[in-house]
């Protein structure tokens, strides 16, 4: 598992640093194709693909300087590796490859989750920090996420999975089955995610953009850091909690 | 392409212990973190750069002078039209995206004088004697020296995709994207082989032996550590007591 994590980070990192040059938040992010790697990677290599997206990301912004943000950052693509392979598991059996329409609608709706709450939790984290709104990185995030992901993972899939199984290198080949979790764990964790995801990215906008305030959060800063620091907390708290009972 | 921001030079800040480079770093954003008014911030900044000349960092700052550019106007526009509003300029709005611009910058700078005094080796050791299992720096060393391995095998396939016909630059954007399929495909098939390879070498090795590790890195404390440790105190705590003391926030100076 420690190389597969070295290989994800690497491959990850390799096709990230080249699209440095084309920022699209400056300092911050940049047009990443390279962002369908922790997709893919998380359906075929599971925790290694979530530390590797993490430390990937991480080498690259070894390229482009360090900073506080990073630790948002690190969080955020720990995430985006680890929610598809985790939902994903605890739903179906089934190989995550687009076979039908049903099996392609829950790879869409399952790399959607991941973006928005990789999403999430960078434009929370540095609008926290005061670094940029989150009405504008989060925003930004999630659409750079999305598109490559959906655009890219599919075929991608369809392609490496076989091949992949094939090499018996696919986690579970590593690690060993799992004990089936019960039903209504893997039910209220999936929704858990997916609901504590969705809110959080709503409120964020909506605190943001100062068209609503958390009552757990009620203050009133110029920049509105506390109020989206703490009023995104307990929503992205329980995105955590549904993928811990994953 | 270079893939790192690291200066081999022989200057006093690179023979730091790692911890201690680790630590200055924590300390300039700490300490560019308590104060918000533009005219605090620049001291700080000004700090950096002389180190920055110091540590004969100056190469990198010309080679990222753009990202440092966007960064700053990029900040301050964004701040200006949404601060306390979506889309619509304010003067507070200004001034925080100024101060905001001004840390970013700090940050990015500081960010690049820890990379060219510091190898990726050492930051993994400064991690594991902070406390980070081994596993974790090792992965992330072994992942950095993976990096220009899969970027020269990504560019030959790119080159090799070019033979075929394959034309990169052509259509909207979903149709680029996808011709990234063929070159993606093939550069996590050849990594595989490779992850195969590195595992059973690993193995080989002992790597799961349970042993204590040992590393050729030997990094010791000395007098510039203590220097430099002060510095980093007496700079945390000057802008903490400039916190405190309200002075350093926009809305008690305008």
């Amino acid at each position: 598992m420690v190389v597969l994590t070295a290989i994800c980070a690497a491959l990850y990192a390799a096709i990230l640093i080249p699209f440095k040059v084309v920022p699209l938040i400056p300092g911050i992010t940049e047009f990443r194709p390279a962002n369908a790697i922790p997709v893919v990677c998380s359906f075929l290599f599971g925790p290694a693909a979530a530390w590797g997206s993490a430390l990937g990301n991480l080498i690259g912004d070894f390229f482009g300087g360090l900073g506080p943000g990073d630790l948002f950052g690190f969080l955020a693509n720990l995430l985006y590796g680890l929610v598809p392979y985790a939902v994903w598991e605890a739903v179906t059996d089934a190989p995550p490859v687009p076979e039908g329409p049903l099996a392609s609608l829950g790879l869409l709706l399952v790399m959607g989750v991941a973006a928005m709450l990789c999403a999430t939790v960078v434009g929370w984290g540095l609008h926290l920090l005061g670094f940029h709104p989150f009405t504008v990185l989060g925003t930004v995030v999630l659409m750079n996420n999305l598109v490559v992901a959906v655009v890219l993972a599919p075929f991608l899939l369809a392609v490496l999975y076989p091949r992949v199984r094939r090499a018996r290198l696919l986690y579970r080949d590593l690690l060993g089955p799992r004990r089936p979790l019960p039903r209504w764990r893997a039910a209220l964790g999936a929704t858990l995610v997916l609901v504590g995801t969705c809110t959080a990215f709503a409120a964020g906008e909506l605190i943001a953009g100062g068209r609503w305030v958390a009552p757990w959060a009620a203050y009133e800063t110029a920049s509105r850091r506390l109020e989206v620091g703490l009023g995104l907390l307990p929503l992205l708290g329980l995105a955590i909690v549904g993928l811990a009972l994953l | 392409m270079a893939l790192t921001l690291y200066v081999a030079a022989p200057t006093p800040l690179h023979r730091l212990h790692p911890v201690t480079k680790l630590g200055l770093l924590a300390a300039f954003v700490v300490a560019a973190f308590m104060v918000d008014r533009p005219l605090l911030l620049v001291p700080l900044a000004a700090v950096i750069a002389v180190l920055m000349v110091l540590a004969r960092a100056l190469p990198n700052v010309r080679r990222l002078r753009v990202m440092f550019l966007l960064v700053f106007f990029f900040t301050l526009v964004v701040w200006t039209f949404f601060y306390q509003s979506v889309l619509v300029p304010t003067y507070g709005g200004f001034l925080y995206g100024l101060s905001t611009a001004i840390r970013l910058d700090t940050f990015l700078a500081t960010g690049i004088l820890f990379l060219s005094t510091t190898r990726v080796e050492e930051v993994a050791y400064a991690l594991g004697r902070l406390g980070l299992p081994y596993t974790m720096g090792f992965t992330l060393t072994l992942a950095f020296r993976l990096v220009p391995v899969f970027f020269d095998a990504a560019l030959s396939v790119v080159q090799a995709q070019r033979c075929r016909g394959l034309e990169f630059g052509r259509g909207g954007v979903v149709a680029r994207l996808r011709r990234f399929v063929p070159v993606i495909v093939p550069v996590l098939i050849g990594a595989l082989r490779r992850a195969d390879r590195m595992a059973m070498a690993l193995e080989l090795r002992g790597f799961n032996s349970g042993r204590p590790r040992t590393t050729y890195l030997r990094a010791r404390a000395g007098a510039a550590d203590v220097l430099a440790g002060t510095l980093a105190v007496a700079t945390v705590a000057t802008y903490v007591v400039l916190w405190a003391a309200g002075i350093g926030t926009l809305a008690a100076h305008p």
